[in-house]
């Protein structure tokens, strides 16, 4: 791991449905539990979630900014679960677990602690 | 190669039994604006000025290549798991080329699972940028026609 590297930084996001509206458009996924509030309040969900991705978010901007860079290095591996959806209103923070050397664990987390997304990633310096 | 499409169907409707291992998509030919960039390098669709493509931009990518492989990510279906391996940065304002594939689908604990591996290269020079995969639950399982 670099020396220079610093603590690894706290970013958090909060989901609107302005972003889950501008992820459909970029990635053309518009499935209707991220844009159709009615289809979605029908779902077993019961409303809006966010895409998958949206979640996980925060975690490629933490790791970015703690690397420096904009786009992440060669070497760099990054495994994701997804445990739980997300909706417009949520907070999602992303919060650093454990580091050794390169490898970092790290989860995105609500403000009342449940896991939205746990990651485990290879990060070279 | 086949050149992007904005008329390619929204949802999937593709049931587990219609999935075959190993049968290739693409490659699809997506360009990375510095716009497309730009909105995921932040805040999501707050533009930003960026020269090489952020993390976020492939699992957009995949998903577009999704949908031009088999109409997308099929309603009902749940994203369990993702992976990505970063090979080369990839300048903003580049083509990229996505190749997709059906890599393994299996049945655990009654669940389908299917897992749909990308590769994602510089359209012009043919280097590898980002591989991974989804590991998806799918909304039909053997036998079960789609709605």
């Amino acid at each position: 791991m670099s020396a220079a590297r610093g603590a690894f930084p706290t970013v958090t996001d909060t989901v609107t449905q302005d972003n889950i509206d501008a992820y459909a458009e970029l990635s053309g996924d518009h499935n209707p539990l991220h844009v159709d509030p009615a289809a979605a309040a029908a779902s077993e969900f019961g409303g809006i979630i966010a895409h998958g991705p949206i979640a996980l978010h925060a975690f490629f901007r933490a790791a970015t900014e703690w690397l420096g860079v904009e786009a992440l290095p060669a070497g760099t591996e990054v495994k994701v679960t997804y445990r739980a959806p997300t909706r417009p209103g949520d907070s999602v923070g992303c919060e650093l677990l454990a580091l050794d050397g390169d490898v970092v664990e790290a989860a995105c987390v609500k403000p009342d602690g449940s896991t939205v997304v746990s990651v485990r990633a290879v990060l070279p310096g | 190669m086949t050149r992007p499409s904005e008329d390619a169907p929204a949802l999937s409707n593709v049931a587990y039994d219609e999935l075959v291992v190993d049968e290739r998509f693409g490659p699809f030919e997506e360009p990375v604006s510095a716009a497309l960039a730009g909105r995921l390098a932040g805040p999501i669709g707050a533009a930003a000025d960026v020269r090489l493509a952020p993390p976020a931009v492939f699992p957009v990518l995949f998903l577009r290549a999704l949908r031009r492989a088999m109409g997308g990510i099929p309603s009902g279906s749940i994203l369990a798991k993702q992976e990505l391996e970063f090979h080369a940065q990839l300048p903003v304002d580049r083509d990229v080329a996505i190749t997709t594939w059906v890599g393994a689908k299996e049945v655990r604990r009654e669940r389908p699972f299917v897992t749909i591996e990308f590769d994602v290269r510089d359209a012009r020079s043919d280097a590898r940028i980002v591989t991974g995969r989804k590991i998806i639950v799918w909304p039909t399982g053997p036998g079960e026609e789609t709605s």
